[in-house]
């Protein structure tokens, strides 16, 4: 008995290291902190995009998961005065992320250098509401890590935003969002904004 | 058997553990982007009503103005409170060559008068209080175009400022501005009454601001640019209060204001009306911000 207690206390506390150093363990997983994200407005006759360099995630081929945040106030739309509208609308201040957490539900050939294309479901909060999606896009195995490429169409109302107006046109309330990112292996990567 | 359960118990809370741990680490933590940022927009617009304010143009930005002032609103109702009257009218525009440096160019009916000025934000106030002021600094020229056989350096006013705000919270901003103003000519005007009306060629004045927020969009704003020292004889501190309201890409305001002038020299040194003894007129200005890098 003696020896069977000493064997499996040896296995947890294997488990447990494992747990404490991650980086080692989840050698599969890549980071990126300047991705970019970028939505598209529409008013009659006219289209405004927004853009960020600032998309934070990481993608875990080992788990499927996929964790992407974007601080929604470093969007800017190219007009000052557009972009503290923006932010009056979703209300930064009390929501700053645009949040997606999710798992891949198609296969990815983290051996293959061809463009694949993936689908991942999961949970996108923005506005302090949360909403299950599927968001197709392209993985692809690059140099010095993987690269990301998606779209979707979000509709503001299904997050409690309500669509706001140039003087009295009012801005579609369905937003295309485009995101791209090269993603580097977690190791490498210094800047690891995971928090062990 | 004793030992055994509290294997059992142990494992149960390790296993308990590494999931609990396991599904903390599933997501990234959520870090701001910069809490050093600096705040937004200490004032709505680059001027105050015609003070400029430290809020400068975001790279690539332009800001088209119009400004307008009507006559006295003491001319009474024959004048309908001034709206008769020969209004000064300014176009204006400016550009942001960086978040920090806007360059700008406006024409006035009163003289002609174009003005070239620059504006640069030596600091900014940060969102975490680590530089607590925002400090800028202005420069305009003015040049007078009416057709009166002046030589181009008699034709020349001169305004330098330094622009001392602080944002104290989204609804109070108060700012400080010294500046100091020089006309290359002034003039020495008969009164009439066998007494000469003597201006200056230097003014030292101190102008005041405070923005209060009515909210996200409106915000009250007053201006106070007293002269200190020496000044023109007949002239009195300008005094504004205005009703600031954005719409987008727009900020409309709506103002009382003591001189009909609209550039800060001349403000500073001609304005002859006392606002407290009801001599202020109505006037507006529209800010249209246009982005030229990109829609």
């Amino acid at each position: 008995m003696n020896s069977y207690r000493s064997h499996l206390l040896l296995v947890l506390a294997g488990f447990l290291l494992c747990h404490h150093a991650p980086a080692e363990c989840a050698a599969q997983a890549y980071i990126t902190g300047n991705g970019l994200a970028e939505f598209t407005s529409s008013v009659p006759l006219y289209t405004f995009t927004g853009t960020s360099e600032k998309l934070t995630g990481r993608i875990d081929l080992s788990d499927s998961t996929v964790d992407f945040y974007l601080d929604l106030e470093t969007l800017e739309t190219g007009i000052g005065k557009r972009d503290k509208d923006m932010r009056i609308t979703l209300e930064t201040e009390q929501y700053p992320f645009a949040e997606f957490y999710g798992k891949f539900v198609t296969p990815f050939d983290a051996n293959s250098e061809v463009p694949q294309s993936v689908m991942v479901e999961g949970a996108f909060t923005i506005h302090g509401a949360k909403k299950q999606i599927t968001v197709d896009g392209t993985l692809q195995n690059v140099e010095g890590g993987i690269r990301l490429d998606a779209e979707w169409t979000l509709n503001l109302t299904d997050y409690d935003i309500k669509p706001p107006r140039l003087l009295v046109i009012k801005v579609d309330e369905v937003q295309k969002i485009r995101i791209s990112a090269l993603l580097q292996p977690e190791e490498d990567d210094a800047a690891n904004p995971r928090e062990e | 058997m004793k030992d055994m359960k509290q294997l059992q118990f142990f494992t149960f809370v390790v296993l308990m553990v590494s999931v609990t741990h396991l599904s903390a680490q599933a997501q990234i933590d959520r870090k701001r982007a910069s809490t050093s940022s600096p705040v937004a927009e200490v004032f709505l617009t680059p001027s105050v009503v015609t003070m400029s304010s430290v809020t400068n143009l975001p790279r690539h930005n332009m800001n088209v103005t119009i400004m307008h002032t009507f006559g006295l609103v003491s001319d009474g109702v024959s004048e309908l409170f001034g709206l008769d009257a020969p209004a000064n009218i300014r176009f204006g525009f400016d550009y942001g060559i960086t978040d920090r440096l806007s360059v700008g160019v406006g024409r006035s009916r009163y003289d002609k008068l174009f003005d070239f000025r620059t504006k640069a934000n030596v600091l900014r106030q940060t969102r975490d209080d680590r530089i607590p002021v925002e400090i800028a600094v202005k420069a305009d020229v003015g040049i007078m175009t009416l057709k009166n056989g002046f030589d181009l350096t008699d034709r020349l006013s001169f305004l330098t400022a330094v622009l001392l705000a602080r944002k104290f919270t989204e609804s109070v901003s108060v700012q400080i501005t010294p500046m100091f103003s020089h006309f290359n000519s002034v003039f020495v005007i008969p009164d009439g009454q066998d007494d000469v009306i003597r201006e200056e060629n230097d003014h030292f004045a101190v102008g005041l601001a405070l923005r209060i927020g009515l909210g996200q969009r409106v915000a009250l704003l007053a201006e106070y640019i007293p002269v200190v020292g020496k000044r023109s004889d007949g002239t009195r501190d300008e005094l504004a209060v205005a009703l600031n309201m954005e719409t987008g890409g727009h900020v409309f305001q709506l103002f009382v204001k003591t001189s009909q002038w609209l550039t800060e020299q001349h403000v500073i040194a001609r304005n002859s009306e006392q606002f407290l003894s009801g001599d202020f007129r109505f006037g507006f200005n529209v800010n249209r911000f246009f982005g030229l890098d990109r829609q």
